[in-house]
């Protein structure tokens, strides 16, 4: 059958979404599909965005069947909006932030460990099946909106953060699998996504805003994560071309941080007066301090806001409690805390911690987001040069609907290049669904045409490989990291890597560490780094194959070197490729094995 | 919704919408694609299941009225039944205005979010109008003189639900009356 949509999906931290368009019109005409949900027991209402939270129904809740949903009957969990609700008052049973487990390499992303740290009766999942969820309860809501035209048909785009490595990626393609999403998915970054949702609104007049030469910072603050791109703008044959430059690290600190930390002062200021939260005014109080934030950073913010916490029982105006906060309250506790003024020198602060640390998600220590881009402009500019100077800023994520912090943002990069400040780039905002539809405006000129983003891979990949010579006992023998994969290899190429031959032993798994960086743009595939950084290489998760045992070999090993390709769907495989007879084997992520 | 307003719903919205009108055509024709097939320009409302084409079968679940279940999403959402339940006259301006910012605050948005309210006449109240032919959507204060189109002063600019998206609530028997269920806070 052929295919009559393109589909984009946002699979995000916090919200998910998804946006369509037809394939059979002249320019693409992007949609946002509602999303039926469950939004209280018994009761369900279309949204544009889905929550990303899972709520664990207890046995009396199944047995009741309040938890029904189109045709799913039964189901011993709910995703979306009253998950998201029982948060507060479940947070045992409530698994949050899937996402950001999904792309961290220190745990088996397959075995049932959120929610993290819920006690034992608790029936957990995987952030896999967790994210197979999310992306199944959007499939049914598309199957329900458009019955003839099954998704595992249409032509489908699923965004990922431009910080996952190749081992995340292949995560979120296998949770995309699962939920019934089609082979011919297409990953997408997600700033890029964004850019994508401005060309669409602007059409034709982006090329009036933009010049050869130019550089974009693709600044993304979603819910839980800071995700940084830098696309470049250049010529050839006469038209403007978009080639992605660079992308950040993999940083956790989003907007919930910001309206957490507002709850956690006006808390006290409630406490000051002899009021003690219980969790349900705990999650209503960070809903008003989201709104007081977004109130009082608005251009034109009133002196002060008052946030009330309403009375728990049903007397409810006798029990309500309020403060007044002040706008020079909240810019200097956000605006300052996030994103405070500071020099292009400067450097995220990063604590070291001593003893045993938890496994639990690696959240920056460091909050101040500007620090974080000024780290990555350095590391992505010319020695001679110093650091990359953007000429223009996309914002994305909803942390931008308040003013004062895209002021802020603004001014901090323009006081970094005096001779040419970044301008916002102009256009509608639409913070929330930008990536979705995006991602449909992607998948959407990736059939029928249409400026397209190049730049291929964000992150060059390395393969450990120990040094041969005298076992030194107690001390490991000394890793090299071989460049398999250079920043930029294209989707739809391959390359074989040259290296010495490399012993693989038949009849038992070989393992190899694996690398990546995304800092490294002068290393070719076949260079042997000798030693690096920590902030440079950054291990995920290492990589497997058994070569099966065959009497025809005549040694008990083979000599192979490694090939490796990029698939025009953007999967990253790595082959090792047997010298003398031509043979090949595929290495798999064993993501199992590296968890702690 | 009465027959009265879905006939005015309609006609508007064939006015408006070509989209709609080649639905209309449609349905008034009998064509099966009048049934169930989704356009390509207009989000798809999501209600539709795909057995929409076949009689539908006798619903098991308990129904309930809409007006309950827009009651229990404004008392969810705003807390709307508690404030008008309670007594307010014990309590100072002060007091219930502490209250009100978050419950106007919470309720307009769910006003917004199922309705998508909208102002029908757009000039500024207190302005001098013409009232258009088809008035339907306007009423006529003072006496009524000569053939339309008539001119007056705008007192009120009028309301309008853009759409109607109540929740679609499938409780049982026993939950059908629910508001807002009891709460218990269980002791460990």
């Amino acid at each position: 059958m052929v295919a009559k949509y393109v589909i984009g999906i946002d699979l995000g931290t916090t919200n998910s979404a998804l946006a369509y368009a037809v394939l059979g019109t002249d320019k693409p005409q992007v949609q946002v599909l509602p999303i039926p949900q469950l939004v209280a027991a018994a009761t369900v209402e279309p949204r544009t965005l889905l929550p990303s939270f899972l709520y664990l129904a207890q046995e009396h809740e199944m047995k009741a069947r309040s938890f029904d949903l189109l045709k799913a009957k039964g189901r011993a969990f709910v995703v979306g909006e009253l998950a998201r609700r029982q948060s507060a008052e479940m947070p045992d049973r409530t698994v949050l932030a899937a996402k950001s487990w999904l792309g961290h390499s220190k745990v088996d992303r397959h075995q049932p460990i959120l929610p993290w740290n819920a006690p034992a009766e608790v029936p957990k999942i995987s952030p896999v099946t967790a994210s197979q969820r999310y992306l199944e309860h959007l499939a049914d809501a598309w199957h329900a909106a458009i019955p003839d035209a099954p998704l595992a048909e249409q032509h489908v785009v699923l965004t990922v953060p431009a910080s996952f490595d190749a081992s995340a990626r292949e995560l979120t393609r296998e949770a995309a699998l699962a939920a019934g999403l089609p082979q011919s998915l297409v990953l997408l970054e997600e700033p890029q996504a964004a850019l994508y949702a401005w060309l669409a609104d602007e059409a034709n007049r982006w090329r009036k805003q933009l010049r050869v030469g130019d550089t974009l910072l693709v600044c993304d603050i979603g819910g839980g994560t800071t995700d940084l791109t830098l696309i470049g703008v250049a010529e050839e044959a006469g038209e403007l071309v978009l080639r992605r430059i660079a992308v950040g690290n993999h940083l956790l600190i989003g907007g919930d941080n910001m309206d957490l930390a507002l709850a956690y002062r006006v808390a006290e200021l409630f406490g000051e007066k002899g009021t003690k939260l219980d969790p349900w005014q705990s999650i209503s109080l960070w809903h008003s301090c989201r709104t007081a934030k977004e109130s009082l950073l608005a251009a034109d913010a009133p002196k002060k806001h008052s946030i009330a916490v309403l009375g728990r029982g049903s007397k409810l105006i006798g029990k309500t409690v309020s403060v007044e906060v002040d706008r020079e309250f909240v810019a200097d506790l956000l605006v300052d805390g996030f994103f405070p003024k500071c020099d292009v020198q400067d450097r995220p602060i990063r604590r070291r911690t001593s003893g045993f640390q938890e496994i639990g998600l690696p959240f920056e220590s460091d909050t101040a987001i500007t620090r974080h881009i000024a780290e990555f402009l350095a590391q992505h500019g010319d020695p001679k040069t110093g650091p990359i100077q953007p000429t223009h800023v996309l914002f994305n994520g909803g942390v931008f609907k308040a003013q004062s912090l895209r002021t802020r943002l603004v001014e901090t990069l323009a006081s970094w290049s005096k001779k040419s400040p970044p301008r916002p780039l102009a256009g509608t905002m639409d913070l929330d669904h930008a990536v979705a539809r995006g991602a449909a405006a992607y998948g959407w000129s990736k059939q029928r045409g249409g400026v397209r983003i190049r730049g291929g891979t964000a992150r060059s990949y390395y393969v450990g490989i120990e040094t041969s010579g005298l076992a030194i006992p107690g001390a490991p023998r000394p890793l090299r990291a071989l460049c398999v994969v250079p920043i930029g290899m294209e989707e739809g190429t391959a390359v074989d890597v040259p290296s010495q031959e490399i012993g693989l032993v038949v009849g038992e798994p070989a393992h190899f560490r694996f690398f990546s960086s995304s800092v490294r743009k002068q290393d070719q595939p076949g260079n042997l780094l000798s030693s690096w950084n920590d902030a440079e290489l950054t291990e995920t998760d290492s990589l497997e194959a058994t070569l099966p045992k065959d009497d025809s070999l005549p040694d008990s090993y083979v000599p192979v070197h490694f090939q490796s390709k990029l698939t025009e769907l953007g999967v990253f495989e790595l082959w090792c490729v047997g010298s003398q007879k031509k043979q090949r084997w595929k290495l798999e992520f064993s993501v199992r094995e590296d968890a702690e | 919704m009465s027959r009265f307003f879905l006939a005015i719903h309609v006609w508007w919205q064939t006015l408006v919408d070509a989209e709609f009108g080649r639905q209309v055509a449609e349905l008034l024709l009998r064509t099966p694609a009048a049934l169930g097939l989704p356009s390509a320009s207009e989000p798809v409302a999501t209600k539709r299941e795909p057995m929409a084409q076949q009689p539908p079968e006798p619903s098991k679940r308990p129904q309930r009225s809409d007006a309950l279940t827009l009651l229990a999403t404004l008392q969810r959402e705003a807390r709307l039944v508690d404030f008008l339940k309670e007594s307010i006259g014990d309590y100072s301006d002060a007091q219930i205005g502490a209250a009100v910012r978050d419950i106007h605050r919470d309720a307009s948005g769910v006003l917004d979010r199922l309705f998508k309210i909208q102002p029908i006449e757009t000039h500024e109240e207190g302005t001098e109008i013409q009232v258009p032919a088809e008035a339907d959507r306007y009423r006529l204060i003072g006496t009524v003189r000569g053939a339309p189109p008539h001119r007056g002063r705008l007192v009120h600019q009028g309301w309008e639900a853009a759409k109607c998206e109540v929740p679609e609530w499938s409780g049982n028997a026993v939950a059908s009356q629910v508001i807002a269920p009891v709460e218990v806070e269980l002791i460990a």
